[in-house]
């Protein structure tokens, strides 16, 4: 099997932690591939381990045992500082409730990645202006994000995410602050997205829709596995 | 750049806590740049009363004549010397003097005095000495055979205007020096001991009286500044040449004075640690608790790639910023309060003596140091105690902050 095809792969992946002085496996050995260019979506009930193992993947939190690798690097060999620009140059973020920073405006906000970056201001402009296209917020570079509404907020984030082309975009509950209309236009624009810029999406979530317009649907029980389902 | 452009626009989002950390920044550094202003305002004030009231701020002697008092210890070539230190940028005016001791007597009454030959002229655009005139008249036109009396000597004396005065001493050629003088007027110096046994002749009748015929025991300088007056001394030493002369600034010839000045001014330093420590706390406190509201945001922006050093830069860009702003504003009220208490100063309701002189009424003074100790230490206080915060928020777990469900 060619390791490239993969984004992520795990392998025995476990993780504990404790909660009110009491032990919990919340990832009992995990093991994954997500491929490139995938549209997957990890659901699974409150405590089955999605948003661990989101961390995890994400290099924002350190398992206990076993091994991950994004994008053929092994990320237990990075430094902090090489993890903070690993995650910076390949993995977008988008979360439940937004994250956006609250004193910089929309154009800000998405081009604060590409900022820390380094990249041009010729060239920030560019992928700023097209990318606000893509997510529908035209003409709406100035505003703060308090002036946002949530739907419009998520876009924000969303374009945050994806602006600096990253192979991996991980969103942890993105629709569960928005009703269904508004999560039903994001969720078609992302699975858009994901056919035009070929960026791997993968969802935890408890969101049907979610679930419905994944191609792939990881079910977690209990820190492990339970079913994994790819549909045609 | 973003960084600074989060940490400028941060510091207006939480106002209230801007506000109260500005001002306590703000009431640090007044404070700091008055009582530095305040304490080299009466200092210099109690300095300039001590030297231009009589010493100068510089001195020229016959070698050891500070410490060994002689009547044979004399200058010869003064008036040479006078020419060359008005040539000297930084010096103001220059006064030559005779010194001896004597006995002077008025009817039955006698007393021992320090006699002292004064170029009237000459001591009066140093010393302003005719001010010092409580009663009687400085000396006249010619001056000749008059004296002035210290208050405390004519006291002594049981003296009249215009009583005479017999007085004795020993000349400089070994005869004993004897003549009759007319008392002209007293002198109040605000200096009790000196008054106490002071007799003033003009210069020419004392050289005559002593016999040290254009001879002088003292030059005393006053120089244009007060923080010069080292600089100016050694100057003069190079000028004159003359190596068995001694050119002594106020530091040395008044060393009790000078130590006792520099102990005081060690109060100075104290008052300033105290206003370090209370902004150092006001800083750590607000900065503290705006780090603790915030790990949400420093989570995300650990999450999505700013290195941990960043989050530092920008705690502490915030703690700069709001610094700075408190300095230039703390500057515009310590500017104001100083200038307006160097001019019109306080008036103590009960006067005080220092070194044998009675002072009224304190000055501030507005000097550069005033502001630039207070900025620099105002500025690396909060900045140091920024740190801690700032390594707080650069440590925070993005895992527990954000919290993903």
């Amino acid at each position: 099997m060619n390791q490239n095809e993969f984004v992520i792969i795990t392998d025995s992946l476990k993780k504990n932690y404790k909660e009110n002085g009491i032990e919990v496996k919340a990832v009992r050995g995990v093991n994954l591939k997500i491929k490139k260019r995938e549209f997957s979506a990890i659901v699974g009930p409150s405590g089955s381990g999605k948003t661990t193992l989101l961390n995890l993947i994400s290099g924002l939190d350190i398992p206990d045992d076993g091994k991950i690798w994004l994008n053929n690097k092994l990320l237990s060999e990075m430094s902090g500082k090489e993890l903070s620009d690993f995650r910076r140059d390949h993995i977008g973020f988008i979360f439940q409730a937004y994250n956006l920073i609250p004193v910089l405006t929309v154009k800000e906000n998405i081009e604060y990645i590409m900022l820390l970056q380094g990249v041009e201001k010729k060239e920030r402009h560019k992928k700023v202006l097209n990318i606000l296209r893509e997510v529908g917020l035209e003409g709406m570079e100035t505003r703060v994000p308090t002036k946002l509404s949530g739907g419009q907020q998520q876009r924000v984030a969303i374009a945050r995410a994806m602006v600096s082309n990253p192979s991996l975009i991980l969103a942890d509950e993105p629709t569960a602050n928005l009703d269904s209309k508004t999560s039903g236009e994001l969720l078609n624009m992302m699975r858009r997205l994901n056919e035009t810029t070929g960026m791997t999406f993968l969802f935890s979530t408890h969101d049907k829709m979610i679930m419905e317009k994944a191609r792939r649907v990881i079910t977690l029980k209990d820190g492990l596995i339970e079913k994994d389902e790819i549909k045609d | 750049m973003i960084i600074l452009k989060i940490a400028f626009r941060n510091i207006f989002r939480q106002k209230r806590r801007t506000v109260f950390t500005s001002i306590t920044i703000l009431i640090g550094f007044s404070l700091a740049a008055f009582s530095i202003g305040w304490a080299d305002g009466s200092y210099n004030n109690i300095i300039n009363m001590f030297t231009r009231n009589w010493l100068g701020h510089i001195q020229i002697h016959y070698d050891d004549y500070l410490d060994n008092p002689s009547l044979y210890k004399t200058i010869e070539n003064y008036k040479q010397i006078g020419k060359k230190l008005e040539n000297i940028k930084g010096v103001e005016v220059w006064t030559p003097r005779v010194f001896s001791g004597g006995l002077a007597s008025a009817g039955n009454k006698s007393s021992g005095v320090q006699i002292i030959g004064i170029e009237p002229n000459m001591e009066n655009n140093t010393t302003k000495f005719s001010k010092k005139i409580i009663k009687g008249n400085f000396f006249s036109s010619n001056g000749s055979k008059e004296i002035l009396l210290g208050k405390g000597a004519a006291k002594a004396l049981n003296i009249k205007l215009s009583d005479q005065v017999v007085l004795i001493s020993q000349a400089a050629d070994g005869s004993i020096a004897n003549d009759l003088f007319k008392f002209v007027g007293i002198v109040n110096t605000d200096n009790d001991l000196y008054d106490r046994s002071s007799l003033y002749l003009t210069l020419k009748d004392a050289q005559e009286f002593l016999v040290l015929e254009g001879k002088i025991h003292e030059i005393a300088i006053v120089t244009k500044k007060l923080n010069n007056v080292r600089n100016i001394a050694k100057i003069i030493s190079k000028e004159i040449t003359n190596k068995d002369l001694d050119v002594a600034p106020w530091q040395i010839f008044a060393k009790s004075f000078y130590r006792a000045m520099k102990a005081d001014k060690g109060g100075m330093w104290i008052s300033l640690f105290v206003i370090t420590l209370v902004v150092a706390v006001g800083v750590l406190n607000t900065v503290l608790m705006s780090v603790l509201e915030r790990t949400r945001e420093f989570g995300v922006l650990k999450a999505i790639g700013t290195r941990p050093k960043q989050i530092i830069k920008l705690i502490l860009y915030e703690i700069n910023i709001i610094t700075l702003i408190s300095i230039v504003f703390g500057s515009i009220i310590a500017l104001l309060a100083n200038y307006y208490l160097s001019i019109h100063g306080i008036h103590l309701s009960q006067s005080f003596t220092y070194g044998g002189m009675k002072f009224s009424e304190m000055l501030t003074e507005i000097n550069a140091r005033s502001f630039y100790i207070p900025a620099i230490t105002v500025f690396f206080t909060a900045s140091f105690v920024g740190i801690f915060p700032a390594i707080k928020a650069a440590k925070t777990n993005p895992v527990k902050s954000l919290r993903f469900h």
